[in-house]
């Protein structure tokens, strides 16, 4: 136990005092905002306006297109981007349309009308303020014939959200045009067809209710990666720090002294305890920030301290915990039967791809906590904490599930520890050439 | 073997096919100085490691008879140099100090105290608050030597603790190393520097090719090897000498000799034939020398493979 202790404190000493320790401390938080935020801004604002032509035949939609009814526009996006859209006041996904409206009525050939349009969207010496990204045609006889179509020309066959956007604008009018043809009051068309709004409310198994609920996917992110980046520092400190001891050797004195259990169990809480330090610091700082924020969230209407419940703070912990005592172990095995940092990150890379999978999938689990996916990806080794702590935060799964899941990555870290601390033995003493995967099964049986 | 503080048993450890240990045993007696002796490669440093519980011996035994009696008292009451000095780099010298005490299972203002006087005995005290990496290597050494002895241990386990040292600081920890042994602490030496050995050592055990070829007190194996060895210091080509009758081997250098002459031979004659071709600085007629020995067990035909500067020196 003294040995333990005398590795987890130097461990915790040596690793605060550094300059990075404390730089990531200071910095981290601001950094992660900024890498979350800034590809939502970029969604936001960076796309910029696209400029669609409606050539239309029927000369009757301009009003329809031009000033459309507010609502109408926004239908038909994804729910919880829709409703983030409509707090920001402007569009997720895709920039405001800017339409030209061109009135064709009465144009013998539709063809050559669209031509001068297509060159406008094709020609790369058109100025960027006539630049056109799509061009939708009607048909003259759209509001008679029933088997007439629109047509969307783009230059990019994914931008699909501007076309979904003006064709929806251009049907509205269609559908206007036909109603009034049947002898209805227009002022009652509009009214009639006016959209009534969703407000998304989560319900949970307590009866509680939470709205806004795109939020979630947000602090789901903020929180997974709280969860993951620590893992990614100091997983990658440890593999060094076991190297270091090797390749400088001050591991024979280390082996000499205590049970590679000691020695490994030392370093990795240690190095938590590192990682909870920062969290704690971060958490504090947030805090702070959060007054800031959470004045500003309420300003819009949402009370943020709805999602910061004890009991999220205590998953959040017993989680980090697990999350990060599964992938050091991994970590340290590389570092044990490697022998240069080089080597150890190309043998840990594709190990670590596989081991981000609740990262990638990231927006699949949070978007469908209770999918196949996410709850089978929450009950595996390895997978384990990082996807339930996910679902923990955007839905309410089982308390069954969370307490598998938490055996699970228990059991998972003891097999991985009593792993290492077998191959440690002899991969820590090794040198030369990387051992081969039969070697270390015969490592762990020999040791 | 009584008063034994380590008895290794039969010990075996091979790597893949090849046996760098193959069934060694010995016996460290309490206060003494044991030199383990062989060639780079003839399996000193992986007996010790067995010893200190780095690797796990294939087969044998190795029993500690200090006091305690579990696993953790031997580890905590063994101080082990290893042959590569580890130490980390970015500590600073009487933290890290410290910390290979706490290893040990000691901590507290004794130990505080006695750092101290280990880095003072050094003049090490200044660079206390200093990285270590900002220490000459000799110094790392020091420290790293105190760290190995701060935590009083009863049993001393140095790998070539002089490689690399200048000749100030060889006799440095030499003297040293008597002074524990004339404290009653316990040392076992591995070491090629069979010059070292013979001055330090009361035990030898001699290891060539994972195996113990020769092993007992210094006295006794020394006088079990004739009196018939002549040793020579002379000006000139002394090659010639190995070829004189009687001789039966030379070892011969740039400027000295040592021969071991056959049975009855007159060294007096060696000498005259000597002096007819070179001018002898020193005539000795001396017990064999520890070099001699090695050489003589190891067999002659290795002395081909090997280096000059690592079985001379």
């Amino acid at each position: 136990m003294n040995k333990f202790l005398a590795v987890f404190k130097r461990e915790y000493i040596q690793a605060v005092r550094r300059r990075i320790f404390i730089i990531m401390t200071l910095l981290g938080p601001f950094l992660m905002a900024g890498l979350m935020f800034l590809p939502t801004i970029m969604m936001v604002k960076g796309v910029g306006e696209k400029k669609v032509a409606v050539v239309d035949a029927t000369g009757e939609l301009r009003d329809a297109v031009m000033n459309p009814t507010p609502q109408r526009s926004e239908r038909n996006v994804p729910s919880q981007v829709g409703a983030l859209q409509k707090k920001r006041g402007s569009s997720i996904g895709s920039g405001p349309v800017q339409i030209e409206y061109v009135d064709a009525r009465g144009a013998k050939d539709l063809k050559t009308v669209e031509q001068t349009y297509f060159n406008r969207m094709t020609d790369t010496s058109t100025p960027k303020a006539k630049k056109l990204d799509g061009i939708l045609t009607v048909p003259a006889d759209s509001f008679d014939n029933d088997k007439a179509r629109l047509t969307y020309y783009s230059r990019s066959s994914t931008d699909l959200i501007a076309q979904e956007r003006v064709a929806r604008l251009v049907n509205h009018g269609i559908e206007r045009r036909r109603l009034i043809s049947h002898g209805i009051d227009p002022e009652a068309i509009d009214r009639l067809m006016k959209d009534v709004q969703v407000d998304g409310v989560q319900l949970s198994a307590s009866g509680e209710q939470k709205k806004g609920g795109e939020l979630n996917f947000l602090i789901g992110f903020v929180f997974a990666a709280l969860l993951v980046i620590p893992v990614f520092i100091y997983g990658t400190d440890i593999m060094r720090g076991i190297i270091q001891e090797k390749t400088e050797r001050i591991v024979e004195i280390l082996v000499s002294s205590m049970t590679p259990m000691q020695l490994l169990s030392g370093k990795i809480l240690g190095l938590a305890a590192v990682g909870l330090t920062q969290l704690a610091v971060w958490v504090i700082m947030a805090s702070a920030l959060g007054a800031y924020g959470g004045g500003m969230a309420a300003a819009a209407g949402i009370n943020i301290m709805q999602f910061f419940h004890a009991s999220i703070l205590v998953y959040f912990l017993v989680f980090f915990v697990l999350a990060y005592m599964t992938y050091v172990t991994v970590y340290a095995i590389g570092g044990s039967v490697c022998n240069s940092d080089k080597e150890a990150q190309q043998l840990i890379a594709p190990i670590m791809m596989v081991m981000m999978m609740p990262w990638i999938l990231g927006g699949a689990i949070i978007m469908n906590p209770d999918s196949t996916l996410a709850v089978s990806l929450s009950l595996s080794p390895f997978f384990a904490p990082i996807t339930m702590f996910m679902r923990i935060i955007v839905a309410d799964p089982p308390i069954s599930q969370i307490a598998t899941s938490i055996v699970v990555s228990i059991v998972t870290i003891a097999v991985m520890l009593w792993i290492t601390a077998k191959i440690f033995r002899i991969g820590i003493l090794s040198y030369g050439k990387r051992p081969t995967i039969p070697e270390l099964w015969r490592w762990m049986k020999l040791a | 073997m009584p008063n034994s503080v380590l008895s290794v048993q039969n010990i075996v450890k091979a790597f893949g096919s090849v046996r760098a240990v193959d069934g060694v045993s010995f016996d460290v007696r309490r206060g003494t100085i044991t030199g383990l002796l062989g060639r780079n490669g003839a399996g000193k440093t992986t007996s010790i490691r067995m010893i200190t519980g780095i690797f796990l011996p294939d087969a044998g035994r190795i029993e500690w008879r200090g006091s305690g009696s579990d696993n953790n008292a031997f580890r905590d009451r063994v101080g082990y140099l290893p042959e590569e000095r580890g130490m980390y780099k970015q500590m600073k010298v009487l933290e890290h100090l410290l910390f290979l005490a706490e290893i040990k299972g000691r901590t507290g203002p004794d130990v505080r105290r006695k750092a101290g006087q280990w880095l003072e005995r050094f003049e090490l005290w200044d660079k206390r608050d200093s990285k270590v990496e900002e220490l000459s290597k000799g110094n790392q050494q020091k420290v790293q030597l105190a760290g190995t002895l701060l935590h009083d241990p009863e049993l001393i386990i140095l790998d070539e603790p002089q490689s690399g040292l200048d000749p100030v600081n060889m006799v440095v920890v030499r003297n040293l190393l008597r002074e524990l042994r004339d404290e009653g602490r316990t040392i076992l030496l591995s070491t090629h520097m069979m010059g070292e050995a013979e001055r330090l050592a009361d035990d030898i055990v001699l290891v060539h090719q994972g195996k113990v070829v020769l092993s007992g007190s210094l006295d006794e194996v020394r006088g079990s090897f004739g009196k018939n060895t002549l040793q020579l210091e002379f000006e000139g080509d002394g090659s010639f000498l190995t070829a004189l009758p009687n001789v039966v081997k030379a070892n011969v250098q740039d400027r000295s000799a040592e021969l071991s002459l056959s049975e009855g031979a007159d060294p007096q004659a060696i000498l005259q034939a000597a002096a007819a071709r070179l001018r002898i600085r020193r005539f000795e007629v001396a017990t064999p020398s520890l070099e001699e020995i090695f050489i003589d067990k190891v067999g002659s035909d290795s002395l081909q493979s090997v280096q000059p500067a690592e079985v001379m020196r």
